[in-house]
């Protein structure tokens, strides 16, 4: 028998080979495991509180109430270029102008006479061109009809508008134009939570369904960094749609809370035991803005038709003051819609239409609290500190306000008042305090000793005030962060409650006379905030509470964090 | 590439006339024996030219272009935002959670699937009572599904697989039915000759003459997941492919999108791949009936 000689492993040598090149394998995927199958970045990241108020440069001589912006839109706004891109007819003169289901287009509607473009419309008879309005409710394909020219206007939130015009300004013909804002949700979006949540701040370490890159993001992320509770602390799922995150809510119980529209947000807790409503935007009127944004070429072409689709808005809501002709508005609506006019008319307290005064607050006012530029420099910090956004767009860079000048210099709309602010009654702090609020925002100000002056100059060796300087250089940002909450809660009522430190305290001084400093010092805050943003007085209430309550109750010692102010949104008293 | 091809019906066919010369000559020939290379070549050819159509259209500045980038961006700006899929979005794991949800949704649905259709195909009288369902679930329009799969299996994982499961059960029901079906009678007929009992002409002469055609359904089915892996991730989003696609809809980049197209093509083609060698291995004789 002739043996063959063997060349090569055994086969358990062969086995063990393997098992080495497997090994060697793995360990390499494990090691470049950074590479392979990186983590992303999500919603994870962790946002720099501070930096939440230090949006805008300290500006600390605004004292006057109203004051508009010098320059012309022209001239921020991104030049187009090229051939313009999209569908239009010289003789037919129709404007495609997309809506989603939302009674804040009931003026469009009205002026409209209809979804159909219409020879009896406002716009053809006082504007010379027709509108033709589509049901167009997923922003995806109203964003896509936009880009692609089929349509010249893109409905959306201010937050929807953030996510969208980094791309669609790629393209200069297709950069959105903002011209208008049709109103403020004002009860349409809402938070609804399980259990014992109370406040915005008992959301921390609970779970959140809500859809993403919506107005519900935005809201909920807004109130999180407001009330000092880090996003990555709270547990985010996500949906595509609001109805879906509700339908999530009510189905999955180990969800603690969700951010929805109505009529979801009030039939959930009527429907499902142990649920309420934390907040919405019937208190946080000033936060979720409804515009509309024409595309850049459109807007070059035909800056006539841009007026006559702003005035034809206001026009509507001129129309809608007539009883008749409102009836008529929710018919045409629940056609267009494929609804009845009931369901329409039940829609009809989710947002309040903003009319040319209150258009002109939000464009042209530099120092309305809830204006366009803070309300785009709001959503761009939360998106931006999520890390949902890169390379953020300016708010001059969409916002034309060409179109609002021009009917303010005609006087068209003189006669259409603010009527977006809420009034107040004076309440006490113990009246609005029985209730939990719906969020507190905590604020520091370096006061000068015993001083309650927030802006109190820097002193020299001889205790004589230097002139041009601020104790607290950083005392205009802290006041915008806390103003831009007030703003967005705008018919909320708010409290204010000054803490001291206790380091005086068994040392001969009265506790009466810390109360009443801290008093002072709140006080002072709210005629800050009056005195430069407007505020109805009457909002505020102040509370002194010396050094009583120490911010953190396990380490009561900790002098820097109990000097401090306490601004907490309540909800406005029942009526 | 094959597909598969009902067997043929009936008895002994007449006989056939032979083929006009003119079927085996020329450019384009009847059923011509084509070498693998050729095969691949001419596979090539068109994606090659929707390639070129992609560059003509998205070529120059944003305003030049046939197409703007704000609907769809070039094919070198969709390559430059791969790292960023890659890293920021995490692509491999996204990657991994859709596939395997949809191997967990695809192998529930077999489990449905598979017993139903094969006794749809063995016995009339189950066929007669399940027809109709099959029928409305292949009209369904599914995605209104989602929110009654939501309400039953909550919005986690649990969720996406059963979404999945439905799905290829509805698709794959009447592929399992069609392969029992197109069994000859021949066969049947000799098993009772030779004494079969009911369980053994379903065991041993249905079940495995049909085991190619099923494997082939399948292999179709298996990539019906992916065409509603963007549905089933719609809730919970955040893990998967879809989720990529949501969220680069609505604040982008555009790039992402397409990016992910593509990717899920590619993890398509060599799934399918997969599935055809693991079919010659298991009924080579399948191919030599050819």
């Amino acid at each position: 028998m002739e043996e063959q000689p063997k060349v090569g492993p055994t086969a358990l040598g062969k086995l063990i080979l393997f098992l080495f090149v497997l090994a060697c394998i793995a360990g390499a995927a494990y090691y470049f495991r950074d590479m392979l199958a990186p983590g992303g970045r999500d919603g994870s990241a962790q946002v720099n509180m501070d930096e939440f108020k230090k949006v805008e440069a300290p500006d600390t001589k605004g004292i006057t109430t109203v004051s508009e912006y010098k320059y012309v839109p022209g001239e921020k706004l991104p030049p187009v270029k090229g051939v313009s891109a999209y569908k239009w007819s010289a003789t037919e003169k129709v404007v495609n102008f997309p809506i989603n289901v939302w009674i804040g287009w009931l003026p469009i509607v009205a002026a409209n006479g209809g979804f159909s473009p219409s020879a009896d419309s406002i716009f053809a008879k006082k504007y010379g061109f027709k509108v033709n309005l589509k049901l167009i409710d997923d922003p995806v394909v109203a964003r896509d009809a936009f880009a692609a020219g089929e349509s010249h206007v893109l409905w959306g939130t201010l937050d929807m508008m953030v996510l969208f015009a980094p791309d669609l300004m790629k393209d200069s013909r297709s950069a959105p134009r903002i011209f208008q804002q049709v109103d403020w949700s004002s009860g349409g979006d809402g938070i609804v939570v399980r259990g014992n949540i109370a406040s915005v701040a008992d959301l921390k370490g609970k779970t959140v369904v809500y859809a993403q890159n919506s107005p519900s993001q935005y809201f909920i992320n807004n109130l999180l960094l407001n009330a000092g509770v880090q996003p990555s602390t709270v547990k985010h799922k996500f949906t595509a749609t609001a109805f879906e995150a509700a339908a999530a809510f009510v189905a999955d119980k180990s969800i603690d809370a969700c951010v929805s529209w109505a009529p979801d947000i009030y039939n959930i807790p009527e429907k499902v035991k142990g649920t309420r409503v934390l907040t919405t935007t019937a208190e946080a009127n000033k936060l979720i803005a409804d515009v509309w944004a024409a595309r850049a070429d459109f807007a070059k072409d035909h800056p006539e038709v841009i007026k006559g689709l702003v005035a034809g808005i206001f026009d509507g809501m001129d129309r809608l003051a007539d009883a008749t002709q409102r009836e008529k508005a929710y018919q045409w609506m629940a056609e267009g819609y494929g609804m009845q006019a009931d369901e329409v008319r039940a829609m009809a307290q989710d947002a309040h239409s903003t009319n040319f005064a209150e258009n002109k607050a939000f464009f042209l006012n530099a120092n309305d609290p809830a204006n366009f530029e803070r309300s785009w420099k709001n959503v761009t910090f939360v998106y931006r500190e999520l890390g949902l956004i890169d390379t953020p767009v300016r708010f001059d860079e969409v916002m034309d306000f060409s179109a609002l000048q021009e009917l303010d210099k005609a006087g068209s709309f003189a006669h259409q008042k603010d009527e977006s602010r809420a009034s107040f009654a004076a309440t006490s702090y113990k009246k609005i305090s029985a209730e939990s609020p719906i969020l507190t925002q905590t604020i520091r100000i370096n006061f000068y000793p015993n001083s309650a002056n927030v802006f109190e100059p820097q002193h020299d060796e001889s205790g004589k005030a230097i002139a041009n300087t601020l104790y607290d250089p950083s005392v205009a940002a802290t006041l915008e962060k806390v103003a831009r909450l007030v703003g967005q809660y705008e018919r909320a009522v708010v409290a204010v409650v000054g803490h001291t430190d206790s380091s005086m305290k068994g040392k001969g001084t009265r506790f009466e006379d810390v109360k009443a400093l801290s008093s002072d010092r709140a006080e002072a805050v709210k005629q800050a905030l009056v005195k430069k943003y407007n505020f109805d007085p009457n909002k505020f209430s102040v509370e002194g509470k010396g050094w009583d309550e120490p911010a953190n109750p396990d380490d009561p010692m900790n002098q820097a964090l109990n000097r401090r102010v306490e601004v907490s949104v309540y909800p406005p008293e029942s009526k | 590439m094959t597909t598969a091809a009902p067997a043929p019906a009936g008895g002994p066919a007449p006989p056939r006339p032979g083929p006009p010369a003119s079927a085996h000559t020329g450019f384009l020939r009847i059923r011509e024996e084509l070498p693998a290379w050729k095969a691949w070549l001419l596979g090539l050819l068109p994606v090659l030219a929707l390639l070129a159509l992609w560059v003509f259209v998205t070529t120059g500045t944003a305003e030049e272009r046939v197409i703007s980038p704000t609907i769809l961006p070039s094919p070198a700006e969709v390559v430059a935002s791969f790292p960023l899929l890659w890293f920021d979005r995490a692509l491999t794991r996204n990657l991994a959670v859709s596939f395997w949800r949809v191997v967990e949704g695809f192998a529930l649905g077999v489990l449905i699937s598979f017993p139903l259709g094969v006794l749809m195909g063995a016995f009339t009288k189950v066929k007669g009572a399940f027809t109709p369902l099959t029928v409305f679930g292949a009209y369904l329009p599914i995605p209104t599904l989602v929110p009654l799969t939501l309400s039953l299996f909550g919005t986690g994982e649990l969720q996406k697989v059963m979404f999945l499961a439905l799905a290829f059960s509805i698709y794959m029901v009447p592929l399992f039915v069609a392969a029992v079906d197109a069994v000859d009678d021949t066969y049947l007929k000799t098993a009772y000759t030779l004494g079969a009992s009911k369980g053994q002409a379903v065991g041993r002469v249905l079940l495995p003459i049909s085991w190619p055609e099923i494997w082939q359904a399948m292999r179709l089915g298996f990539g019906v997941g992916w065409s509603y892996i963007l549905l089933a991730e719609m809730v919970d989003v955040g893990r998967g492919l879809g989720g990529i696609i949501i969220t680069s809809q609505r604040r982008g980049p555009r790039e992402h999108i397409y990016l992910v197209l593509v990717i899920i093509v590619l993890v398509a083609f060599v799934t399918d791949k997969l599935w055809a060698a693991v079919g010659r291995f298991l009924f080579p004789y399948r191919e030599a009936k050819r």
